[in-house]
């Protein structure tokens, strides 16, 4: 294995890594109301973009990641109250919330390049700089990368044994599969899906830090393009599986980190893409995604 | 007991129940009769928090309920199995009741509850990690009334539990609920299409028409008395 391959191979894993986070993080609204918010990417860049204010400002970088999540989070509750809900609500079956969720999005945005300006700002070190390196297999691997991949694989195992084995994770399906019987049957729905947009807005926080610190940079504009492939990621996993969320986020990773390096840079996202496309003709429920079971 | 006194429900300029009032006696079943489109399910929505009660009030054992949201409800012990048999497809049949019972009274241990189902329904314990949604019509009934009794409601609200099931189906579900009904004492409501089997299993009777109560009274008097004329009236 030449080192060319190799290093490619591992940028691929890590971001494929953040990918799977923020498929994660779309899948979670999912389970809970089958709606995504497309306004993550602006999430991501927001809670990046605080901390590296509130760290500008003198406060720890620890202490800036958590206060800019607890931001985020609060912006999650208030995005699922003010402009899912009342998209929901209209006519059954609107579509609305995915140009609401997107305009809040793009109105974040908007406020982070006035109030922060649109230049790119340089990331602080969180965990490790860029300069600490492992040797794996004769290679230098940055510590940044493991980082990444492990806390992405952590918070995929804690949300899969959270819905496979505790009551609230079967609650958490039975809203997805209808809502009103949940109700009839005593589960506070409105509870478990202000929780899920909460619990997914965290989630695209931690990768907005986490891609910011392997890039190294964030400016307002940062995030868009991420989301859009955590979105293929979620579809190519099976939208809702979290498996499927880091098998997705992996192949979109590696394959358009192989296509980047060996074809060119400008095909990156491309690829991406035409994955998509072929996977909702071959496959449409995805990798570990279920067919629905029904009989009338 | 139950209680609904001047409930009306709305749903945009379409009205659905119209200024109704009955009572539930504990111990007994109540059936609530009437054509399509009478107000017998928004009637049971109205008391289970998943209908826009526009007007009256809802209470139970004399705790007026109107203003809480279904979950509060369940909690405090309505269970309501919704007409067209919903349930939970995609999920087994044993998550189905695990379910419930989660959400319920906990007045009996998990296990407890189980065994005391599939005791009663064999065929639930054989389907147990089947999705619910393959399930026959009798045997989905099945489940959705278990999922109802294992939450140990003090009121138990059931939309045409014979809906599309065949007669001997019918009967067997019937012989359960009314069996349920004596051995726990508490409220029960069926909302039936099939007037003369509910008159036969209940102690008292209303006749819903266009959202109103058109006929009440003993069920026996309704069966056989000079009513017949008046009840056959009000599905015309």
């Amino acid at each position: 294995m030449d080192d060319f391959f190799f290093s490619l191979l591992l940028a691929g894993v890590s971001v494929g890594a953040v990918y799977a986070l923020i498929a994660l993080g779309l899948n979670l609204t999912f389970w809970t109301t089958k709606t995504l918010n497309f306004g993550q990417g602006s999430l991501m860049m927001l809670c990046a973009m605080l901390t590296v204010w509130l760290s500008s400002q003198g406060i720890g970088v620890a202490l800036a990641v958590l206060g800019s999540l607890a931001v985020v989070a609060a912006l999650g509750m208030f995005i699922e109250r003010w402009t899912v809900r009342p998209a929901l609500k209209a006519s059954g079956g609107s579509m609305g919330w995915v140009v609401s969720t997107l305009g809040f999005g793009i109105f974040l945005q908007g406020m982070a390049a006035k109030y922060f300006g649109s230049q790119a700002m340089a990331f602080p070190d969180v965990v490790f700089s860029a300069q600490d390196y492992v040797t794996l297999f004769g290679q230098y691997v940055s510590l940044q990368y493991l980082v990444v991949l492990a806390v992405a694989v952590a918070l995929i195992l804690a949300l899969e044994l959270f819905v496979r084995k505790t009551v609230w994770g079967r609650a958490v399906h039975a809203v997805s599969l209808d809502p009103e019987l949940a109700l009839v049957q005593g589960i506070p729905v409105r509870r478990l899906v202000l929780g899920s947009f909460m619990l997914s807005s965290i989630l695209a926080g931690v990768a907005g830090v986490l891609i910011a610190q392997i890039g190294g940079t964030v400016d307002p504009a940062f995030g868009f393009d991420l989301v859009l492939l955590g979105f293929v990621a979620a579809v190519l996993g099976g939208m809702g599986s979290s498996f499927g969320a880091l098998a997705g986020g992996l192949v979109v990773g590696i394959l358009s980190k192989l296509v980047g390096g060996y074809v060119s840079t400008a095909a990156e996202h491309g690829i991406a893409f035409a994955l998509l496309m072929l996977a909702l003709a071959v496959r449409p429920q995805g990798l570990f995604g279920r067919p629905e079971v029904s009989k009338a | 007991m139950l209680e609904l006194r001047g409930v009306t429900v709305r749903y945009g300029a379409v009205r659905a129940l119209e200024d109704l009032s009955l009572r539930a006696e504990p111990g007994g079943i109540t059936a609530i009769l009437g054509a399509n489109g009478a107000g017998k399910s928004s009637l049971m929505r109205a008391v289970s928090g998943i209908a826009p009660v526009v007007g009256g009030s809802v209470l139970l054992d004399g705790q007026d309920i109107t203003g809480l949201p279904a979950p509060a409800r369940a909690k405090l012990g309505i269970a309501h199995a919704m007409e067209g048999r919903r349930l939970f497809r995609q999920l087994t049949v044993e998550d189905n009741l695990k379910l419930a019972w989660s959400f319920g009274a906990r007045r009996v241990a998990l296990p407890a509850s189980l065994a005391e189902i599939y005791d009663r329904f064999p065929i639930l314990k054989e389907k147990a990690r089947t999705p619910a949604g393959l399930l026959s019509g009798g045997q989905q009934q099945m489940v959705i009334l278990s999922c109802t009794t294992i939450r140990s409601p003090r009121c138990l609200l059931l939309d045409e539990p014979s809906l599309g099931l065949a007669p001997i189906i019918v009967q067997q579900i019937y012989g359960f609920i009314t069996d349920y009904a004596a051995r726990s004492g508490i409220t029960v409501v069926i909302a039936e299409q099939m007037a003369t089997l509910a008159l036969k299993v209940s102690r008292h009777c209303l006749v819903l028409r266009r959202g109103r109560v058109v006929l009440q009274g003993p069920s026996a008097e309704l069966l056989q008395g000079s009513d017949g004329k008046a009840l056959a009236a009000s599905y015309l």
